[in-house]
């Protein structure tokens, strides 16, 4: 299977590597999947139909097929280093056609949930939640825009936290409550410097 | 006149403002009333933050359906991706009593409680509901038939599925926008996998362009095909996708295509006889033009 991204060496081995290993197997890391993604992994008997209807598949190696194996098998460290994990649109074709009534889209949104706690994570999903802790958007207002809403007789900002700012506390609350700015801040400074 | 919390979201306000003004009006033609939802932020981005921590996610949106809450209105919103986000978490909150507990928990240190007393809504499903606007009542609001024109639909993802947990029905072949878009006076246009991604969700267009943009261009691709005049969507997100995403196709792969894309809201307005300028049609990437001048 061809991969395009340039991976290292040794994770490109390791993804490459088909044998099981018992040792790498962390049964918890199955059962902390099913609950942060309220869905069923173990249930899959490995059809395929999820990566079949699956819009990265045919232009990338990812293969959400066998990230489901991964959660049944409790391969932890091999589903949260592997860069294709960060591939899923979230479209949810192989949710609506998996017969066994998996939602593979959400085993893919918890083991990213995971990812991130052990900081793997790309840069991107961390600037969003920074543009969301400073002004309450992922994508903000800017000037061309205000002169435009004007001109459609619109306020310069619309009447969100753009428009009512005392409401970014609120948001800055929550997300310290998590500690997520603290975190996301220290990441892209280890990234970027 | 029923009212709604018209909760924005981020594109629409802050990159296709005519869409956010379109709304206003074709509601309130059609019997809706969209009052503003003060102080919302961000549903936020079900891909790009739920893939960190789907709790915090949680959290901030049931703070959004508080503010409505408060109001003590429904919410109607005009993109798929916030009603991933606000439509799931307050289904999931409503159902789900350790989740709503723990979020509650969160939201007490900004003097906040989410109760579960309201329902979300999209724009669109709204406008097809025969006991809210209807088809029929559309095509009574209709003063410029769109005669003439060939229109896609893209449907886009998080609206209709996962089909279980929502109420639309199947996901492989829906047929309901283009009965709006035939209400208009237009000719819808079935074009292969229609129901493909536009390619830009869960935070994949910002980690990689490229991937993101070719499962656009396949889109493009199938509509080429068929032959289209323009291109409606329900979601701002597969919007700009598909709009700004045309000219980065050109840099990145060299293929043009120049096909307009509007928001269903946008269509329905050209249709009750909004000028382009009262839609800020000239904020698009890619012009309108040829297709105002076929339908206008």
């Amino acid at each position: 299977m061809a991969r395009t991204k340039g991976y290292p060496e040794e994770l490109d081995k390791k993804l490459r590597d088909t044998r099981l290993y018992s040792d790498e197997q962390n049964p918890e890391f199955t059962k902390t999947v099913e609950k942060i993604s309220m869905t069923i992994p173990h249930m899959c008997f490995q059809c395929g139909t999820c990566t079949a209807s699956c819009p990265s598949a045919p232009r990338s190696s990812y293969r959400i097929r066998k990230f489901v194996r991964r959660a049944l098998l409790g391969l932890e460290e091999e589903a949260l280093n592997d860069p294709d994990l960060w591939l899923c649109t979230t479209c949810y074709s192989c949710t609506d056609r998996c017969p066994r009534d998996i939602a593979p889209t959400d085993v893919i949104m918890a083991m990213r949930n995971l990812a991130f706690k052990n900081d793997i994570v790309p840069v991107n999903f961390l600037k969003t939640v920074q543009a969301i802790y400073t002004t309450g958007h992922g994508v903000p207002n800017n000037d061309v825009n205000r002169a435009a809403r004007q001109k459609l007789g619109l306020p310069a900002d619309p009447p969100t936290t753009h428009g009512f700012p005392d409401y970014v506390k609120g948001i800055q609350k929550i997300i310290d409550h998590y500690e997520l700015k603290k975190n996301a801040d220290r990441i892209i400074k280890e990234r970027e410097g | 006149m029923r009212e709604y919390a018209f909760y924005l979201g981020c594109i629409a306000p802050n990159r296709y403002p005519g869409s956010e003004s379109a709304s206003y009006k074709t509601a309130e033609r059609l019997g809706i009333k969209l009052l503003d939802l003060q102080g919302a932020s961000c549903c936020p981005a079900p891909g790009a933050f739920g893939s960190i921590d789907l709790n915090i996610w949680y959290a901030m949106a049931a703070r959004n359906l508080c503010l409505a809450e408060q109001m003590g209105k429904d919410i109607a919103l005009i993109c798929n991706g916030c009603y991933k986000s606000i439509w799931e978490v307050n289904h999931k909150l409503k159902h789900n009593d350790e989740l709503r507990d723990g979020v509650n928990e969160v939201l007490k240190e900004i003097d906040m409680e989410y109760k579960g007393s309201i329902d979300v809504w999209h724009l669109a499903e709204l406008f097809y509901d025969p006991e809210i606007v209807g088809v029929d009542k559309i095509r009574e609001s209709v003063t410029v038939p769109l005669t003439g024109a060939r229109i896609a639909v893209h449907y886009g993802c998080h609206l209709m599925k996962p089909q279980k947990e929502r109420h639309f029905g199947t996901t492989e072949h829906p047929t309901w926008i283009e009965e709006m878009v035939a209400a208009l006076g237009a000719t819808p246009v079935e074009y292969r996998n229609k129901m493909l991604c536009c390619g830009a969700g869960g935070g994949v267009r910002g980690y990689d362009l490229v991937h993101s943009l070719d499962i656009t261009n396949e889109k493009m691709i199938n509509l080429m095909e068929v032959g289209v005049d323009a291109l409606t969507e329900v979601c701002p997100f597969c919007q700009l996708q598909f709009d700004r995403g045309q000219i980065e196709m050109q840099e990145k792969f060299g293929v043009r295509y120049d096909l307009p894309v509007l928001h269903y809201c946008e269509l329905l307005g050209l249709a009750q006889g909004m000028s382009p300028q009262e839609l800020a049609l000239d904020l698009h990437a890619i012009s309108c033009e040829p297709f105002l001048e076929k339908v206008l």
